[in-house]
């Protein structure tokens, strides 16, 4: 499986549900992909992207998808004990896992040494961990994590690909306009 | 009203009904009124910079949020502050406990509680230190303001003279 069209796959699914993704690629396809007011792009907080949705899904009612990375994760494993402890019903993490680092080099990543993420969610209490090799069993999945309650984990083990263009994106305008769609009224200045 | 509910009061004066932290023994005097209050969701996250990504979560979806914890915890929030809240220009007031200071009998806690202030002058987030409860609610409130004012994440350090800090 190929992120980028994976995760086109996965938007022709939503409709205004907001999404975070992880620095870097992942962040880059879901612009070129759809730069959607509901994309939440991250270019730093190593690790953070699914604490950072675990956030989100504490603060609106509708389903947050994380679009998160093995290496990223693996980095912060803590927060999946936390989302396992809160168990927000409208969460779905989604880890591509390509079990390297492949923007530094391609150094292998812990999975590729037999570290189990679905494993990891399940023994802190996510039920509904899954892991996926090909976009048909993603869509299957994903369908059901859309209308059913979570939270839900899902490992979508992907291969390499060419990277995209860095997307143009600004995390303050990014922040902004996300924010704006959630807030009764608008931000100002005073 | 003692300084741990004059805290509680101006975090709900600003809407801030999402705390996340790690737990700390002199800081618990407000988490504990947090955890007992409806109005608020307390979040235990694992680590801080955990903490930090919740709470900057909460806010891009519509949620004032705070967080709280130790300064030895500081030191592993710093990449969270630097790389999310302030490029994404997210208001999140962190309340810290500054260990280190008056009556500190832990060598270990020393270094990190002294270096919290300098580090945060490094990155630019502003702060303040509370030492007492002289005027607590207007300095609180008014660091809860600005925070909010300048989008940007600001520090309120409460000391051993504040809140009688962790014997032995």
């Amino acid at each position: 499986m190929f992120r980028y069209s994976a995760t086109k796959r996965i938007l022709s699914h939503l409709d205004q549900q907001p999404v975070i993704s992880n620095l870097g690629p992942t962040s880059d396809e879901l612009w070129h992909a759809s730069d959607r007011d509901r994309n939440f792009y991250t270019y730093g907080s190593m690790g953070l992207c699914s604490s950072i949705a675990l956030g989100m899904a504490l603060s609106c009612e509708e389903k947050v998808i994380s679009l998160d990375g093995d290496g990223s994760i693996l980095m912060n494993m803590g927060t999946i004990a936390t989302i396992g402890r809160e168990a927000p019903s409208n969460l779905i993490v989604l880890v591509w896992d390509n079990e390297e680092w492949a923007q530094t080099g391609h150094q292998k990543s812990h999975t590729s040494f037999g570290t189990d993420l679905e494993m990891v969610a399940r023994s802190n209490g996510i039920e509904k961990s899954f892991t996926v090799s090909n976009e048909e069993e993603l869509d299957l999945v994903l369908i059901q994590a859309l209308n059913d309650e979570g939270p839900w984990f899902i490992v979508a083990k992907i291969q390499h690909e060419p990277y995209l263009p860095v997307a143009p994106v600004l995390p303050e305008h990014t922040l902004h306009r996300f924010r704006q769609t959630f807030v009764t009224e608008p931000d100002r200045v005073g | 009203m003692t300084w741990a509910k004059t805290i509680v009061k101006a975090l709900k004066e600003h809407e801030i009904s999402l705390i996340a932290y790690v737990p700390d023994s002199s800081i618990h005097q407000v988490t504990k009124l947090v955890d007992a209050d409806e109005y608020f969701h307390l979040v235990s996250a694992t680590r801080e910079e955990e903490a930090l990504g919740i709470a900057a979560g909460a806010y891009a979806a519509g949620r004032n949020a705070a967080v709280f914890m130790q300064s030895s915890g500081f030191g592993n929030s710093i990449n969270a502050i630097a790389g999310l809240a302030i490029p994404s220009r997210i208001p999140i007031p962190i309340f810290i406990n500054l260990r280190g200071e008056h009556g500190e009998f832990n060598i270990a806690q020393v270094t990190m509680g002294r270096s919290t202030r300098p580090i945060l002058d490094v990155l630019g987030v502003p702060h303040y230190t509370i030492n007492s409860e002289d005027r607590l609610e207007e300095k609180i409130k008014g660091a809860l303001k600005l925070c909010y004012a300048s989008r940007e994440p600001l520090a309120l350090c409460m000391t051993p003279l504040l809140h009688g800090g962790k014997n032995v």
